[in-house]
């Protein structure tokens, strides 16, 4: 490739037209909640996982539709199950991320 | 002769429709389970938008109904159908026939202990918004520290949250919060106040100028994360956790006083009432309206009618606007009959 | 006593042996595989119990009580224990006597084995003995008793709520044809025998039947079709057994010899598992066991569903009633066979693939700080979301001058259960490995619990070597006992709330009764201990929504409102949280209650 003495950054943009919402409408085909949640945060703020990794459910879901990758948030949650309790809007969290797990593959 | 009319509830609204209702003539009489009139609103300090006083309002309202019948620390025992009227008995014996009924009934606050997570009744400095207006109108409260260095407000406490048993926004208490955080900054000038909000909805005339102003002139801080937890530090101080969404990462922050928004509830007397005039309530708990637009005073049943929050949540102007609204509905419906 | 027919033979026994030879090579083929599936230990550890003299009376023994008697039925419900056992125990007595009188009377028969089943065709009574008089009046006798428990199960049918039960299970076709040929086998015996009962002799039952209908009938045209009709029911009812539920007489035989030899649930559809299955015998004690039962729409998601459709091999439904399930363990409890209800659906959820596997590369519990302390409190991720529980526990210790560490004060990690009830075993093992390393590098002699989801962990899944795990209801028992509490008693009466990992899970009931007599008044629900009712708010649950769950609390909370008690008391943070939203009356941990009701040795209040 010819060198033309500088390179294309990547766009800072979230480009909705292009970015792969396949991952999000898979999960939302198991777990239906996934749509509800109003990104209050309740589930980062109570995470066990989340002092230790920033893991946040809201993130999770949020990354997903915006085409990110959001597997290392996933690698360490315990399933312990505080964010169910917290979730205001009742979301069965747990079983939330259990169809999280199925639609990577 | 005058024709009776029942006004069950003496807060605001129950008190500004008895005044509407005496100036067209008729005879309104109040049934107060308290002591006193005015509900809510007489235990409250200062309302917004304007800061008025609260006990000002109620003062000038109980002038302008001293004709009125008033039964204190009453309730109403029964509700007989009549023809083309109604018949109710009340606790302390007094029966009333009438043509028309005025529910206004109110609400009630969202009782903050059954949200275990934020420690309200276990930790020593939480507290609800109704107990800060109360030290506002100069109650004692020692939860409240002589001087606070930081504040927090936890907004949607029993609103919006499904597992407290309310999923509706009760809409009055993201202004409330905004104006409490301005009166305490008035007295602790020192402390650092945080608004842990999931939305702000400050919709009504001049409420944006009451953000505006707590943010440029108090220094406020809002946080858009909604607080899951109320732990408390080793040397005992309270320590709040949220995630700060804008920033997307966890956040603890150490409090000396708390402040939950307590949300507001369908009063559950007027579940009784409900169930001895047969009325309607809806799915939010709070009684069922004829429609949301232009009959939100009147119920399905002839002759009885709605006022203020005991239809759902009402801001103090709302709440006396609908309060005329009806005693005018009352008066087409009584010219009628 | 002479034989009527030299050969020994009549075409009528015919059903009946294919029958017989049907359902005793399905079931040798079938003990043959389970053996074949047990992994090679379980065969061993198996066939060593076999010979260990001990487990081979238990065995014995509980063949007897348990197939037989229904000892266990009889002490939960009589009328139920009457009528099982007077079937199964009469049944096999006739079978029995069958056999003596063949050996007694004619010795040279005994091969046949059709022979001890219609004796009393093939015999003419020629003189009458003490023997054969006993033998008859025994064998009229247990036909009578049968005969009163198959009344009793046709009365069931119609009227379940006789006894005691709300909710039966809906059977299907094959069930209700080896129902109903069970119902009529004995009542054709009774009849062929009192046809035959002038030639072969009889007893109370079948001399007086026979007389009375001689009295109308004249001929014994009636006896060979009705000896026929006996033989085709007992064949019908031996063929459809191992398609239908009766399936659970032979398997239940195989479960209690494979259960004595200590074998473990691994996975749910072999071996173990598979006997398991196939000895529920459908009597639906789970259906009104089941918290879920609330609700219309999870009747048909509990136990006896479960292996319903297990053998049905319907994966659909399977993976539904596996997930709903609050793994509450009140099915496991009353069951009288002993299905893993729990065990099983765990196993099932633990057979799913996901392509995501935590590694927990980023999570390291902050190891407790080595400060000496020899109590170290693990609160476990729901003394968070309560704060009221840490509080008093905290007070209790220092009020007591216990020397402690709270491990998780500032969040730890969690114990590992509910990654282990959701199937996920190896992420949970991953876990208890984290929780292990912190707690041994801390030197703490005594790890102190308060909730019972962690206590079971750390009872059954980690291994703490120095380590006593102990429950807070024991500790605190401990401390009162010692003297370094004192006792005020409160004026309150209590009802205590089972929690389901505590009381079902770890067997621990009295601890926190004796602790809360001691401090306050204390009430008992009407089900409580092994029967008391899950909140409905188990993280045990995959897909249990938020309202179904609350339709479990209110029912649960009833529960515990009929003892009329001031206050509910628990011993989890869970419990107290989920009915705390609804209940209409305190909700307190029993530690709340000791550091309401106790103050220190030294300083008196």
């Amino acid at each position: 490739m010819t060198d033309f003495g500088f390179t294309l950054s990547r766009s800072a943009t979230v480009d909705l037209d292009r970015v792969d919402r396949s991952r999000y409408e898979r999960l939302v085909a198991l777990a239906p909640d996934a749509r509800i949640c109003m990104n209050c945060g309740s589930c980062g703020a109570t995470c066990t996982a989340a002092p230790f990794s920033g893991m946040s459910l809201r993130k999770v879901l949020l990354g997903l539709q915006r085409g990110q990758d959001v597997r290392p948030l996933l690698d360490s949650c315990m399933l312990c199950g505080k964010c169910t309790m917290v979730c205001p809007r009742g979301i069965n969290t747990r079983r939330l991320i259990l169809s999280l797990s199925k639609v990577y593959d | 002769m005058k024709e009776n009319v029942v006004i069950i509830g003496g807060g605001i609204a129950g008190m500004q429709a008895a005044r509407e209702l005496l100036l067209l003539g008729y005879n309104p009489m109040i049934v107060e389970q308290q002591d006193h009139l005015g509900g809510h609103v007489s235990r409250w300090h200062r309302l917004f938008p304007d800061l008025s006083s609260a006990q000002d309002l109620v003062r000038r309202l109980g002038e302008e109904i001293s004709e009125a019948n008033i039964f204190l620390e009453t309730k109403v025992s029964y509700i007989n159908r009549l023809s083309g009227g109604y018949l109710v008995m009340l606790t302390n014996g007094v029966s009333i026939p009438t043509k028309a009924i005025l529910v206004a009934s109110g609400f009630r606050l969202f009782d903050a202990s059954r949200k275990e997570e934020y420690g309200y009744g276990v930790y020593d400095h939480v507290i609800t918004n109704a107990d800060l207006e109360a030290w506002f109108g100069g109650a004692p409260d020692s939860r409240i520290p002589s001087s606070p260095r930081s504040i927090g407000f936890v907004h949607c406490v029993g609103s919006r949250d499904l597992k407290a048993g309310n999923s509706q926004c009760s809409k009055v208490c993201c202004m409330t919060a905004v104006k409490q955080a301005i009166e305490l900054k008035e007295r602790f000038p020192d402390a650092r106040v945080y608004c842990f909000y999931m939305d702000l909805r400050l919709f009504g005339k001049k409420y944006e100028d009451f953000y505006i102003n707590a943010q440029e002139q108090w220094e406020v801080n809002f946080i858009r994360g909604r607080v899951s937890e109320v732990g408390e530090t080793q040397d005992g101080q309270l320590q709040v956790k949220a995630e700060d969404t804008l920033v997307g990462k966890p956040l603890k922050l150490r409090l000396d006083l708390l402040v939950l928004m307590s949300g507001m509830l369908c009063n559950p007397d007027a579940a009784a009432i409900a169930r001895m005039a047969r009325l309607d309530v809806d799915s939010d708990g709070f009684l069922k309206s004829l429609d949301n637009l232009g009959g939100t005073t009147r119920s399905s049943r002839p002759g009885i009618f709605y006022a203020g929050a005991c239809t759902g949540t009402k801001t103090v102007p709302e709440a006396l606007a609908e309060a005329r609204s009806a005693a005018l509905d009352i008066h087409r419906y009584l010219q009628e009959a | 006593m002479i034989e009527r027919f030299s050969s020994g033979f009549h075409p009528f026994v015919l059903p009946f042996l294919v029958g017989m030879f049907f359902v005793l090579g399905y079931c040798l083929v079938g003990i043959f595989r389970i053996l074949a599936q047990l992994p090679r230990e379980d065969r061993l550890k198996f066939y060593l119990s076999l010979i260990t003299p001990k487990t081979a009376w238990k065995n014995i023994r509980d063949i007897f009580c348990d197939c037989l008697l229904h000892v266990k039925l009889w002490r939960r419900n009589r009328l139920l224990g009457y009528m099982h056992s007077s079937i199964a125990f009469g049944w096999f007595m006739i079978i029995l006597l069958g056999h003596i009188e063949v050996i007694l009377f004619l010795p040279e028969r005994i091969h046949l084995f059709y022979y001890p089943i219609f004796f009393n065709y093939f015999v003419a009574e020629t003189d009458s003995t003490i023997q054969g008089s006993l033998l008859f009046f025994l064998m009229d006798f247990f036909l009578l008793v049968i005969l009163s428990g198959i009344t009793l199960a046709i009365i069931k049918r119609v009227r379940s709520r006789l006894f005691g039960m709300r909710r039966t299970t809906r059977q299907s076709l094959t069930n209700q044809v080896g129902l109903y040929a069970l119902w009529a086998i004995f009542p054709l015996r009774l009849l062929a025998e009192s046809f035959t009962a002038h030639i072969s002799g009889g007893s109370f039952l079948t001399i007086p039947a026979n007389w009375v209908f001689r009295q109308f009938l004249g001929n014994d045209l009636n006896m060979l079709p009705t000896w026929w009709a006996y033989s085709i029911v007992l064949g019908v009812f031996m063929v459809v057994l191992p398609f239908s539920r009766y399936m659970h007489i032979p398997a239940e035989m195989m479960l209690i010899p494979l259960r004595n030899a200590g074998l473990k649930l691994r996975g749910a559809r072999k071996g173990f598992a598979r006997i398991q299955v196939l000895s529920c015998p459908s009597c639906g004690v789970c259906i009104d066991a089941c918290p879920m039962s609330v609700s219309k729409a999870n009747l048909k998601d509990c136990t006896v569903y479960l292996t319903r459709q297990l053998r049905r091999g319907n994966e659909r439904r399977i993976a539904e009633i596996s997930d709903k399930c609050l793994l509450c363990g009140k099915c496991e409890a009353l069951c009288q066979v002993g299905v893993e209800g729990p065990e099983l659906r765990i196993a099932l959820r633990s057979e799913r693939k996901y392509a995501l596997s935590p590694a927990f590369k980023e999570v390291h519990p902050a190891a407790p700080a080595a400060t000496g302390a020899k109590v170290l409190y693990y609160g476990g991720c729901m003394s968070q979301l309560v704060p009221s529980l840490g509080r008093s526990v905290v007070s209790i210790l220092e009020k007591a001058g216990v020397d402690y560490q709270w491990m998780d004060r500032d969040g730890g990690i969690c114990c590992g259960r509910p990654m282990l009830t959701a199937g996920r075993l190896e992420e949970a093992e991953r876990i208890v490995k984290k929780n292990t390393e912190a707690i041994l590098a801390s030197g703490a002699e005594v790890l102190l619990v308060s909730c019972p989801i962690c206590y079971r962990m750390f009872r059954e899944k980690y291994t703490l070597p120095g380590v006593k795990v102990v429950h807070y209801a024991a500790y605190f028992q401990q401390l009162l006992s010692e003297g370094a509490l004192v006792a005020e008693r409160s004026d309150l009466c209590y009802v205590y709330h089972d929690p389901c990992e505590l009381g079902r899970g770890c067997g621990i009931y009295e601890e926190p009764r004796r602790l809360l007599g001691q401090l306050s008044g204390i009430a008992e629900a009407p089900k409580s201990r092994q029967e008391s009712i899950c909140c409905g708010g188990s993280l045990g649950s995959l897909s249990l929504s938020f309202a179904q769950r609350e339709k479990m609390t209110r029912a649960a909370l009833d529960n515990l409102y009929a003892s009329k008690a001031d206050a509910i008391a628990t011993a989890c943070p869970l419990c107290q949280w989920t009915f705390s939203r609804y209940a209409d009356r305190p909700v307190r941990d029993i530690a709340e209650v000791v550091d309401a009701c106790t103050h220190g040795k030294q300083n008196n209040p």
